[in-house]
């Protein structure tokens, strides 16, 4: 059965948007418009892997296992690898790296429901 | 008894229970299902700090077992609770002290991401159930699809020293070992699966 329970449908909500603004911001902190893109690219999915392994254990002692662990760090990874390609052409304020940041997050949620929506079930 | 998984899960034991409040909560319904199911005698493999035993069905006879002698210690206040016959011993599923076909049942809840050797793991449980009998396994595995597998491969030796490996292929391990596959169910993605096989006639 899909996941119906509020409790647990807001906290896949809420672990991915504040990840994805996380991995936003140190991507911003770290990369500057000195970097080329690809290595801004490369430092910016490092740093969102790194505040995904900070933050995980949190979310999974509160909402869950790999319902959170899965989508949790493909956000991390995604939305620092976005942040740190435009930070190395341009300055974001700090309101569109939260509400990008976020807005991969929630994505990547969407993501991972449709395909639990395809998989769950009989496999054999 | 292999002392480094002893180690490596006495060390988890400290902080098992609040890694664990939120899966096990998620998961209840779909535990509670499968441990329905619980017949005839039960050998519970890799009980841990008992987070499941509130899941048990009632008046069942049931064995649990762990390697780690800290999270038995805390599996043994929850199993007081329980109102159905459970005994919990320490021991390493690679060496265990039951004699061949002792059980009815056996069932694991996120065990074989953790056994260092899953097949001979699933061989010395093939050997202490009965023919016929079933094994009921919650488990998570790796996953066959992109991105997931890939995410997998890259925790799996982060998170290995101190928890399990995230990428094992179970279902295959279970055939491996000789049972009959009767049922995969996808819980999450094609990566937590309840797992229903029997032992061979």
């Amino acid at each position: 059965m899909m996941e119906r329970r509020c409790y647990f449908l807001a906290g896949d909500v809420l672990s991915n948007a504040v990840m994805g603004a996380a991995a936003a911001w140190l991507a911003a902190a770290l990369v500057d418009l000195s970097w080329s893109m690809s290595v801004g690219m490369f430092a910016g999915m490092l740093a969102g892997m790194g505040t995904g392994l900070l933050l995980i254990p949190v979310f999974v002692g509160l909402f869950g296992a790999m319902e959170v662990m899965l989508p949790v760090m493909l956000t991390a990874m995604l939305s620092g690898m976005v942040f740190g390609m435009v930070c190395a052409m341009q300055t974001p304020a700090l309101p569109v790296l939260l509400i990008g940041g976020g807005t991969i997050g929630i994505l990547v949620l969407l993501l991972t429901y449709a395909v639990n929506a395809v998989l769950h079930g009989k496999a054999s | 008894m292999d002392s480094s998984t002893r180690k490596k899960w006495d060390f988890s034991a400290v902080f098992y229970d609040l890694m664990a409040w939120g899966p096990e909560r998620r998961w209840a319904p779909r535990k509670r299902e499968l441990f329905s199911s619980m017949h005839g005698k039960v050998l519970f493999v890799a009980v841990g700090t008992g987070q499941d035993i509130p899941f048990f069905p009632p008046g069942r006879d049931i064995t649990g077992i762990d390697i780690s002698p800290r999270m038995l210690a805390k599996a043994r206040e929850r199993a007081a609770r329980y109102s159905g016959s459970l005994e919990l011993r320490e021991m390493d599923i690679h060496a265990l002290e039951f004699a061949d076909q002792s059980f009815d049942q056996v069932v694991t809840s996120c065990t074989f991401c953790s056994v260092p050797d899953p097949v001979a793991g699933l061989v010395a449980l093939r050997r202490v159930l009965k023919p016929g009998g079933e094994l009921s396994m919650f488990e998570h595995t790796g996953s066959r699809v992109f991105p997931f597998n890939l995410m997998l491969d890259v925790m799996t030796p982060i998170w290995k020293p101190i928890g399990p490996e995230m990428n094992r292929d179970t279902v295959t391990n279970v055939k491996k070992a000789g049972f009959e596959i009767r049922q995969v169910d996808n819980v999450y993605l094609d990566v937590v699966k309840i797992i229903i096989a029997t032992s061979p006639e």
